[in-house]
């Protein structure tokens, strides 16, 4: 009856040798590394003997119990916890991408603890997982809340994710600014640090995760029958809804519950599920179960490698939250290579209800907010705050106000007007309404290299830190172009690759941070956009060019039109669909480094000028291309007069204001217009 | 035969756009229903409606004389089993894997797999003719393999009801008989009742005791195959002037003026 029922019998799939072999050589290398410092004093024997006996006539040994033991014990549980809940996380929202840190709950947990050790100290005391867990909730609640009506797809998910990081990163750092005396120690917890000196931390530590896990084991077949998809798992009798919310529940309470013991321990959640499934491990029950194990192994080693690094370095502490991002990067890049079809993942619905507000003339929007812009440009200049009170400085003394008033307000609307074009073009390209600058990671790479630059103590003038921060835009792009040549430029890879980059730059600000300063605090300063610090030349030079790119841009408004019909129509249409992404590309990364310069790396214009643009009922490219750059002009020229006046005689820096004011907007905007 | 499937008087709406007006029917047990339509006419409403991934906006839809409202969701996916018209990847499930899937409506979250579930198991995978693939992945299946892995899913779940949301739109002539030959074959086995939704008049004719058509959410034509396959009803139901020629008894092939 089925003639194509001949083809040999294939036999049963078993797991692949190099899983194990892998398992076991990640464990037995962190082992090794981990105790080599003190084989030279203990032997074997009495090494292993340390993790439940102690000789109180050698010091060595009592140092091992106290110290070295319980640090390797701990690492092991949070890495088994953490690569676990990573797991859960993979499978409940069908996304190999999903992990914790991804999520924002890490970001939440660290929140949470942020707040309540500035407003409510007693409650950390009785209870500082409580804290966390609220915080995480919140994160999670976010995403899923702004995810919900796009239909859960996998980088959706994560981009919402990034944005709810960013945003409680953001609010993390205007308590900073402004309380920043009571928030050391949290630098250096936030960053995640693993140092013990006794056996309570993790005695207390490890029935929590236990139960936790025995929890999550319990919903494994409800979790199995998930990756059919919402209605077949349904049709089955499943209760989607309850199945999810419980197991993102579980991975909230594990991830806040270690996040309030040792900080934020980034990327373990990521890295060890995708660790195991790249290596084979293919049913839920093997993907559970090395991601465990891969997730104790590596975080042991990540940190093995920051105690190295404490200890060669000049004696500051290198926290393990830097060392487990130095190696989620990587695995990102891994994983992007290993998962071709990221459109399509089991257990998503496959398509998102489009947002079409009213068409509205694009002469009449345009004008007014051009008005709104002027309006906001004779303010900025004429009516600030002085010695005594407000004042109305009358135009005939603009000229001498502008050296303080013109520049910085010039640049911040031009940083505004290129995020707004950068944005509209990357999502367009990648059909993402939540694609930006700041998710392509060009601004990361920017942020990387000014890092690094403070890292190594060098002084750097201004326009240095410019060309500096324009090379790592550039070194970003190359970086994606190598990446995305593989996937013919295609618009999710690209911005998954965004994600790797960011990683990075998170790690090197986690060492900033941990390592505190004077250097921190400059490098906060540029992160969030201080405007205060440009010169007029530089606010020129920036206008030519923007005017340059904006000439280029009516070239490449009919591709942009065709391009998300995707490659096959487009290339039928007649356009070298390689060439054409490969140019926009391009501009969207000259655009994002121009205005990084100025406004760092993490406001978020280039998420929501395109996403006014369109409210304001602008549907085609060309109209939401104008209207978008200026709306981004506007909202960063009111971002800075703002900073100027907020906390006048003080200044704030104009993209933390951007950043927390437009992540409001999103929040709410997404939410509400966004099916 | 008694009712399986009664609908009084239902309605959906999505948005201001109606779906569904008022519709009324019964689907007797052990009857092979096709529904029938023009894109957009309701079918697979109707069919999401009675596989209870849609709530009615109006009116009443109950299973075995008890409301929909109140069975349980278990409960529900042991008496129907749906497929959805484009089943999602897989995720590197083997064939024997999804397949014991379907056995979660009996033994929940927690139960563990007897012998009985694995001889159904078995046996589903059998009934579809995949023996030699059931260690293959899902994902490396030909379209008409895939299609009937899915099948064997449902038939795991052991239920008296499949509910098919074009199960043949994407397969050539050869699996779209093949396919439909199966359901056949198997509700008249297993004495299953089955509700499918086919873009083809001339296979649902000659598979299936009975069609239904819908235009604009509006029932418009119900009965036996002899009854709807004549060319003022088919007419009717797409609106374009056709014409059927009735080759042998029970095998009708109809045509576009």
């Amino acid at each position: 009856m089925y003639a194509d029922a001949s083809s040999p019998l294939v036999s049963r799939p078993v797991i692949p040798a190099r899983l194990p072999v892998a398992a076991i050589i990640l464990w037995f290398g962190a082992l090794f590394a981990s105790a080599t410092p003190w084989l030279g004093e203990l032997n074997v024997g009495a090494l292993v003997s340390v993790f439940w006996t102690f000789n109180p006539d050698d010091y060595s040994s009592v140092l091992a119990h106290f110290s070295w033991a319980p640090r390797v014990s701990i690492a092991i549980l949070i890495g088994c916890g953490l690569g676990l809940a990573g797991a859960v996380t993979q499978q409940v929202l069908g996304n190999p991408l999903a992990s914790p840190t991804t999520l924002g709950v890490e970001a939440g947990g660290q929140f949470g603890v942020t707040v309540a050790t500035l407003f409510a100290p007693g409650l950390l005391a009785f209870s500082p997982d409580l804290v966390a867990i609220g915080g995480g909730l919140l994160a999670i609640g976010m995403v899923i809340a702004l995810t919900w009506r796009l239909g859960f797809s996998p980088v959706t998910v994560i981009l919402a994710g990034l944005v709810i990081t960013f945003f409680l990163g953001a609010m993390n750092m205007a308590f900073l600014l402004l309380k920043g005396e009571w928030l050391g120690n949290l630098f250096i917890w936030g960053a995640g640090s693993l140092v013990q000196n006794n056996w309570g931390p993790f005695m207390d530590l490890w029935p929590k995760v236990l139960v936790i896990a025995i929890l999550m084991l319990l919903l494994m077949r409800p979790l199995q029958v998930l990756q059919l998809g919402q209605s077949s798992a349904s049709s089955l009798g499943a209760k989607v809804g309850l199945v999810r919310a419980l197991a993102l529940f579980l991975v909230v309470l594990m991830t806040a519950t270690v996040v309030s013991r040792v900080g934020v321990v980034a990327f373990v959640g990521l890295a060890a599920p995708v660790l195991a499934r790249l290596l084979g491990a293919r049913t839920l029950a093997s993907r559970l179960l090395w991601s465990t194990l891969m997730g104790g192994g590596l975080l042991l080693l990540a940190d093995t490698l920051a105690h190295w690094a404490s200890t060669w370095g000049d004696g500051s502490l290198v926290p393990t939250g830097t060392t487990t991002a130095l190696i989620g990067g990587p695995v990102i890049l891994m994983a992007l290579q290993g998962f071709r079809n990221t459109h399509h993942m089991p257990g998503q619905a496959s398509n998102p209800g489009d947002f079409m507000p009213n068409r509205r003339s694009p002469l009449l929007v345009s004008g007014a907010v051009t008005a709104l812009l002027a309006i906001t440009l004779i303010v900025s200049m004429g009516w600030a705050p002085g010695l005594d009170g407000w004042n109305w400085t009358s135009v005939t003394q603009w000229d001498q106000a502008w050296v303080w008033r013109g520049p910085r307000m010039l640049a911040a609307m031009l940083a505004g007007v290129a995020l707004g074009l950068a944005g509209t073009l990357i999502q367009r390209m990648t059909g993402n309404p939540m694609g930006s600058p700041e998710m392509l990671g060009i601004s990361g790479g920017a942020a990387l290299v000014m890092v690094l630059l403070v890292l190594s103590g060098t002084e750097v003038s201004r326009l240095g830190q410019l060309g500096a921060a324009t090379l790592g835009a550039a070194g970003a792009l190359g970086l994606l172009l190598l990446l995305a040549r593989k996937h013919r430029f295609a618009g999710n890879q690209l911005l998954l690759g965004g994600l790797a980059l960011y990683v990075f730059m998170d790690a090197g600000l986690r060492l900033v941070m941990a390592s505190g300063g004077t250097v921190a605090s400059q490098l906060l300063n540029w992160m969030y956009g201080s405007t205060w610090l440009v010169s007029e030349n530089e606010a020129f030079g920036l206008m030519g060019f923007i005017v340059l790119i904006c000439a280029l841009l009516l070239l490449i408004v009919r591709p942009l039109t065709i391009l998300p019909l995707g490659e096959t129509s487009a290339s039928s249409l007649g356009l070298p669909v390689v060439r054409a992404r490969l140019l926009l590309l391009m501009l969207a990364a000259v655009l994002t480094a121009s205005a990084t310069v100025v406004i760092g790396p993490l406001s978020f214009v280039g998420l929501i000028a395109p996403h006014l643009a369109r409210v304001l009922g602008q549907q085609t490219v060309g109209r939401q291309l104008i209207v978008a750059a200026l709306v981004g002009g506007l909202l960063l020229a009111v971002a800075d007069y703002l900073s100027r006046i907020v906390v006048f005689p003080n200044q704030l820096p104009a993209g933390l204001l951007a950043a927390l004011v437009g992540g409001v907007y999103f929040l709410w905007g997404l939410s509400r217009h966004g099916k | 035969m008694s009712a399986f499937f009664e609908v009084s008087s239902l309605g959906v709406h999505i948005g201001d756009a109606a779906i569904l007006h008022n519709i009324n029917i019964e689907f007797r047990e052990g009857e092979v229903t096709a529904l029938l339509g023009h894109n957009g006419s309701g079918k697979s409403t109707l069919l999401k409606v009675l596989a209870r991934q849609l709530s009615p906006s109006s009116g009443n839809a109950s299973l075995l004389g008890s409301s929909f409202r109140t069975t349980g969701a278990r409960q529900f996916a042991r008496t129907v089993g749906y497929l959805p018209q484009h089943p999602p990847g897989t995720d590197g499930l083997t064939v024997r894997e999804l397949v014991a899937l379907g056995r979660y409506p009996w033994r929940g979250p927690l139960g563990r797999y007897n012998s009985e579930d694995h001889r159904l198991i078995d046996q589903a995978i059998a009934d579809t003719g995949l023996n030699p693939f059931q260690h293959r992945s899902v994902d490396t299946l030909s379209g008409g393999e895939r299609q009937r892995a899915w099948i064997a899913m449902l038939l795991a779940q052991q239920t008296r009801c499949l509910l098919l949301d074009e199960p043949i739109s994407a397969l050539d002539v050869k699996h779209q008989v093949e396919t439909l030959r199966l359901v056949h074959r198997l509700a008249e086995e297993r004495e299953l009742t089955v509700i499918v939704v086919l873009h083809d008049v001339d296979l649902a004719a000659r598979f299936c005791d009975r069609l239904v058509a819908l235009k604009a959410g509006r029932l418009i034509a119900d009965g036996t195959p002899h009854d709807i396959m004549d060319s003022g009803v088919l007419e009717s139901i797409y609106g374009v002037p056709m014409g059927v020629m009735e080759r042998a008894p029970g095998q009708w092939v109809s045509y576009v003026h």
